[in-house]
């Protein structure tokens, strides 16, 4: 009897193991991102004298990105919808539905997953991304649902594809890169202040904002060990809410398109930390 | 939970309310009150990702409290059954009629069972069966006459339901659900009957319609396909049919086919009444065999053609000359028999007015003219073959004697050739000569290498052996040839049909004394004549001429009061030719150029000459730069040619004025060349910068420049440095300059000098063009700027020369500092772009579908994840059951509890009770008291 119990309490064990290294394994991915900047000074400390020690030939630093701060991009209020039009499920845009979503009492003009399309793409392209000094994107749409964009994920470059990607992101919650099993996109959970950098400057943009900013002057004066978030909005009209965002400013006289704006603070944030 | 499944079972009350009185105790209490909506129900369950047009399937799922109270009630009606069930022996079941029909009332269950009964009774079986009371009594009471209690009967009702069980069997005792469906179907048969035997009949009648259609048809075909075979048979006989079918005998027999067009007609006139009348189709084919039948249009010609067009004229050209000629000397004689006798009695007349040597070869020299004017050009080689190998020894050996002279002459006479220009043509020509065999010697090393063409090299060799035994042998006859050709020359008149020449002095007796525009129109006539896509063999001529050709022009170059218009005549035909024979005359050149080598390294062995190239081989050079591409990157004549300019410029010493025309020359050259290719010559700019070096006065301060150490230092003399003002800067003339003597005062002008120092800056201006996209740029020309700044500050540097190495400073100073700018700096690696990924989806995405390409996984995988679901599922029910049934356990239990407390209580009150009477002594009073109550 005695050893049953106990045989009993191994296999338990065991198990009790199993699942907590697969449970450690994802917490440690949360953990990273927080202890970064912690870690970071250190690093940067250690990393300097190695390279005095090499004399005589003229070098240029060893770009390590892991320990620099990073940008984070947060698009709030993506008009990224799917619908069943027909029979086939469908990314609601304004000017290929607009009958259906009339037929649905909706407002055509709400429907704008162009923007958001633009919006990501520049994000992606820009040197920021290529040197790898994005951390993170997270997109949230109209309806509130959360996803997240890996910066290395190769986004496809047509509409007619990122609509196919989204229909099938928002259906299946998470899209992988072909070939490997890693998940390139992601529905999360909201909120998203809880995935944002602890050390982080967050920072919103809007039209209606009374802080008129010169984006690089701005840039300029924010310390430079601090991560920044980004949040722009990719609706047609409206604007973001200011919840979680610390510094609400407006960086144009004019209003602009999302996709301009981002181009804006990416070449503000590139020249501020001269990424060519 | 208690509450809320007393909630639930309330909420039952609806549909059956007679458990509500057995299992809801406050039941009464609610029993009038509409009853109320259970607020769990209503919550739905919140929707996650929505989805705009998309229809829940079951709705009902999504409410979970909803869900939940039906999964109880249903527990209830079944779970519950069986657990009051499991502690029984026995089990009530209903078979009644009716009563498992929900949606039937009393009433309709009541008709239902009467129905059946009569039923019963209709049937045969029961026929015999004598109707007792009792029978009655027991249908009746079942019915809506439920008068008697059938309590005493308790005792036996298992045996009964057994034997109803049986009955079912037996007697037929339907299903209750099945009678209803019978009732319905034998109303609706009643209601259809009539109508279906109309539609029968309709049927009947219809088809037999239709019947009698086809046969009609039937029979109407068959008397349509007699009637076409009685007048087949009336046609076959005819001729109609055979002048259709064998068209070519009818129209042998044209006569007879009027006669029997009245048949034709005849018959045609059957078939058309048949017909009715001739189709449209019919109409057009008459049409189109009237048409006229469209004509290929001449072809275009093939260049081929148009070459041999072009040579049939020369011919009639030169015939027509011949004819003229003949006119001149005997124009009265006889103009009829020209055919035969003009061949003859035409050159006759010549070769006696001609000159002095050969007349007895005449003869067959111009029969063999003739001959290849009629076009038998290969019999004649065969027949100089044949010629050649019996006398092929004494021409090798002459061969060999030229080679001995060649090279005795070159041993001692080439490193005169600069200072002796009159012997140079003569030289040349032998050199030349040389030159052929040379080729002959690399063309048979391609052989044994085993080229692509080695057959027509080899036939190459054998046709130049050929040429060259040719003439050595019939020296004779070629020389009566020319002879006769320069008699012609010297009436000033060309004759249209030339013989490719086979040997160099064929070819200057023929181009000698000329106009240019003679030689030129001459060569055209000879490659018009002799051309490439006329004949095969032709191609060995052309060859052999552009060799003497460029022999020619070598020589031409040689020549002291120098023909350049000539020259430049010459450019236009050769570039042609070696276009057409590219591989030959790039044989040619490398051959040459071999040679030049050579003499080059032999000359330069002997210190203190000159050896810079001769006007010829520059020429040369200047040539090959433009037939062959200069900007490839290898190139077989190109390549060496370079090289050789680049030796030239770096290992000839410089000692005269002359050196330095020469060397800018080529340097210019070098410009032209690797304009295009860009490739880097660093001798070009050394040679300008020790130029400009020479121009300075002072050269000790540039002695220690980093060029110095890593080459050797030319001691230069001051050779271009200016020595007084000049005003005008000449253009200099570089023939002219070729031909002054070495140590002619002009070279030490400061005419000379300035407009000398002008080319070469010119040359570097374009060098600094060529070169401004190399990263190297400053480091190649920044010392030479330093040289440009200290010669413009001279002062005796004309103000046009400063301004030139102004501008040339300014240009070079601009480009290295953009040069400066592109620089980088050196970097372990450089910063990597992330490594993207591409995300994985589909064109149409439908969630649930499994995207796999293999099938057979697919469909395993779709299996595996329905069975975890249902097992999944079963635990759950199981979980849900259990659940339920300690709760039935519990309440139970704590109805017990109640009731055992309830009588214990009582006890204890009772006991309670006695004992306080018995204590205070009221003995039965209040005992009493209780007891009444």
């Amino acid at each position: 009897m005695g050893r049953a119990y106990k045989l009993k309490g191994q296999k338990r064990k065991k198990r009790e193991d199993k699942y907590d290294k697969g449970e450690e394994l994802e917490e440690l991915n949360e953990k990273k991102a927080k202890t970064e900047v912690l870690v970071a000074d250190k690093e940067e400390e250690k990393l300097e004298p190695v390279i005095d020690e090499m004399p005589g030939i003229p070098m240029v630093e060893v770009t390590t990105n892991d320990n620099k701060p990073g940008v984070t991009f947060v698009i709030e209020k993506a008009s990224l919808e799917i619908g069943k039009v027909g029979k086939s499920y469908q990314l609601l845009s304004s000017d290929e539905h607009a009958s259906y979503l009339l037929k649905n009492k909706r407002n055509p003009a709400d429907y704008r997953p162009d923007i958001a399309f633009q919006a990501i793409q520049t994000i992606l392209d820009s040197r920021v991304n290529k040197s790898g000094r994005l951390k993170a994107l997270y997109v949230r749409t109209q309806l509130g649902i959360l996803f997240e964009i890996k910066p290395h994920a190769r986004m496809p470059r047509t509409y007619k594809r990122f609509a196919g990607l989204m229909v099938q992101l928002l259906q299946k919650l998470h899209i992988t890169a072909s070939g490997k099993g890693e998940k390139l996109l992601r529905v999360i959970k909201n909120p998203v202040t809880k995935y944002l950098p602890i050390n982080s400057r967050k920072i919103g943009f809007s039209h209606s904002s009374e802080k008129l900013v010169d984006m690089y002057d701005y840039v300029g004066t924010i310390n430079s060990e601090l991560d920044l978030v980004f949040v722009v909005g990719a609706m047609s009209h409206g604007k973001i809410e200011k919840e979680y965002v610390e510094d609400y400013i407006s960086i144009s006289e004019f209003p602009m398109s999302a996709a301009y704006c981002i181009s804006i603070i990416t070449t503000a944030v590139e020249r501020k930390w001269r990424i060519l | 939970m208690a509450k809320t499944s007393s909630k639930d079972s309330s909420k039952k009350k609806k549909k059956n309310n007679t458990k509500n009185k057995l299992n809801v105790p406050n039941s009464v209490a609610m029993k009038n009150k509409v009853p109320k909506e259970n607020l769990f129900e209503s919550i739905w369950s919140r929707r996650k990702f929505d989805i705009l047009g998309k229809k829940r399937k079951d709705e009902e799922r999504r409410r979970v409290g909803l869900s939940r109270s039906l999964a109880i009630q249903k527990r209830q009606k079944t779970l519950l059954k069986e657990y009051e069930g499991s502690t029984k022996s026995s089990v009530f079941v209903d078979k009644r009629i009716g009563e498992q029909n929900d949606g039937l009332e009393e009433f309709d269950k009541a008709i239902l069972r009467s129905q059946r009964e009569r039923q019963l009774k209709l049937k045969k079986k029961s026929k015999y069966n004598l109707s007792d009371g009792e029978d009655d009594d027991f249908d009746n009471e079942d019915g809506y006459f439920a008068g008697r209690d059938d309590f005493d009967d308790e005792g036996p009702l298992d045996e009964d339901e057994l034997d109803a069980s049986d009955k079912n069997s037996t007697f037929g005792q339907l299903d209750p659900r099945e009678v209803e469906d019978g009732l319905r179907s034998l109303e609706g048969q009643e209601n259809r009957h009539k109508s279906k035997k109309e539609v029968m009949e309709d049927i009947i009648f219809k088809s037999k319609f239709f019947k009698a259609e086809k046969a009609k048809e039937k029979e109407e075909n068959e008397k349509f396909m007699e009637q076409l075979d009685k007048d087949f048979a009336s046609i076959d006989w005819s001729e109609a049919l055979l002048s259709l079918t064998q068209p070519n005998k009818v129209n042998k027999s044209t006569s007879s086919d009027n006669a029997k067009k009245d048949e034709i007609y005849t018959v045609q006139n059957k078939i058309s009444s048949q017909q009715e009348e001739p189709d449209d189709y019919d109409k057009l084919v008459g049409q189109m065999a009237l048409d006229m039948r469209a004509r290929p249009s001449d072809r275009t010609k093939t260049p081929e053609e148009l070459a041999q067009e072009e040579k049939e004229r020369l011919e009639k050209l030169e015939e027509e000359r011949h004819k003229r000629m003949i006119a001149a000397d005997d124009s009265s004689n006889e103009d009829d028999d020209i055919s035969e006798d003009d061949d003859k009695s035409g050159k006759r007349p010549t070769h006696i007015s001609g000159d002095d040597l050969g007349d007895s070869f005449s003869n067959d020299v111009i029969s063999k003219t003739k001959m290849d004017l009629i076009g038998k050009i290969l019999a004649q080689e065969n027949a100089n073959d044949s010629e050649d190998s019996a006398s092929s020894e004494e021409s090798e050996n002459e061969d060999e004697d030229d080679d001995n002279e060649d090279d005795d002459e070159e041993g001692s006479g080439e490193d005169r050739s600069g200072d002796e220009k009159t012997r140079s043509s003569l030289k040349d020509w032998e050199q030349s000569d040389d030159d052929d065999i040379d080729t002959e010697f690399e063309d048979e090393e391609d052989d044994a290498s085993g080229d692509a063409d080695d057959e027509g090299i080899k036939d190459d060799c054998l046709d130049k052996q050929n040429s060259r035994d040719r003439k050595k042998d019939s020296s004779g006859a070629d020389k009566v040839k020319t002879t006769l050709e320069e008699n012609s020359h010297k009436k000033g008149e060309l004759p249209y049909i030339i013989e490719a020449p086979k040997t160099f002095e064929e070819l200057s007796d023929l181009l000698e004394n000329r106009s240019d525009d003679q030689i030129v129109e001459a060569i055209r006539r000879i490659r018009t004549f002799n051309a490439i896509s006329i004949a095969a063999e032709n191609r060995k001529k052309i060859q052999v001429f552009y060799g003497l050709l460029l022999q020619y022009f070598a020589v031409s170059a040689n020549k002291r009061p120098l023909n350049l218009k000539l020259l430049n005549l010459l450019v236009k035909p050769l570039m042609e030719m070696s276009t057409e024979i590219p591989y030959f005359a790039a044989i040619c050149a490398r051959q040459r150029l071999l040679r030049t080598r050579t003499q080059f390294s032999e000359a330069i062995r002997d210190t203190g000459k000159s050896c810079w190239p001769s006007m010829k081989t520059l020429l040369l050079l200047r040539l090959w730069s433009m037939i062959f591409p200069c900007s490839d990157f290898r190139h077989a004549v190109m390549t060496p040619a370079m090289l050789l300019m680049s030796e030239y410029l770096m290992r000839c010493p410089i000692t005269s004025g002359r050196d330095i025309a020469i060397g800018s020359f080529l340097c210019s050259m070098v410009l032209s060349i690797s304009r295009q290719s860009q490739k880097f010559c660093p001798e070009v700019i050394t040679f300008i910068q020790t130029m400009l070096m020479a121009a300075l006065k002072n050269r000790q301060g540039n002695e220690d420049s980093q060029l110095c150490h890593l080459m050797e230092v030319k001691s230069l003399k001051p050779l271009l440095r200016m020595q007084g003002h000049i005003e005008k800067i000449n253009p200099l003339d570089f023939m002219l300059l070729m031909d002054l003597p070495d140590d002619s005062p002009y070279f030490s002008s400061d005419n000379f000098r300035a407009s000398l120092l002008f080319t070469i800056i010119e040359t570097l201006k374009g060098f600094a063009n060529i070169y401004e996209g190399f990263k190297s740029f400053p480091e190649i020309f920044m010392p030479i700027r330093k040289l440009l700044l200290e010669l413009a500050e001279d002062d005796l540097v004309p103000d046009a020369l400063k301004v030139e190495i102004e501008d040339v400073t300014k240009h070079i100073e601009n480009k290295s500092q953009e040069n400066h700018l592109l620089r980088q700096p050196l970097r372990m690696r450089k910063p990597k772009i992330i490594r993207t990924a591409i995300p994985k989806f589909e064109e149409s995405f439908v969630k649930g579908r499994d995207y796999d390409p293999d099938r057979e996984r697919a469909e395993r995988k779709k299996l595996k994840n329905r069975l975890k679901q249902e097992a999944k599922g079963a635990v759950r029910e199981l979980r849900k059951d259990n659940y339920f049934l300690s709760e039935v356990k519990q309440r139970d239990k704590a109805r017990m509890v109640e009731e055992k407390n309830e009588i214990y209580g009582k006890y204890r009150a009772f006991l309670q009770e006695q004992e306080h009477a018995f204590k205070s002594g009221q003995l039965g009073k209040g005992k009493g008291k209780k007891r009444r109550r």
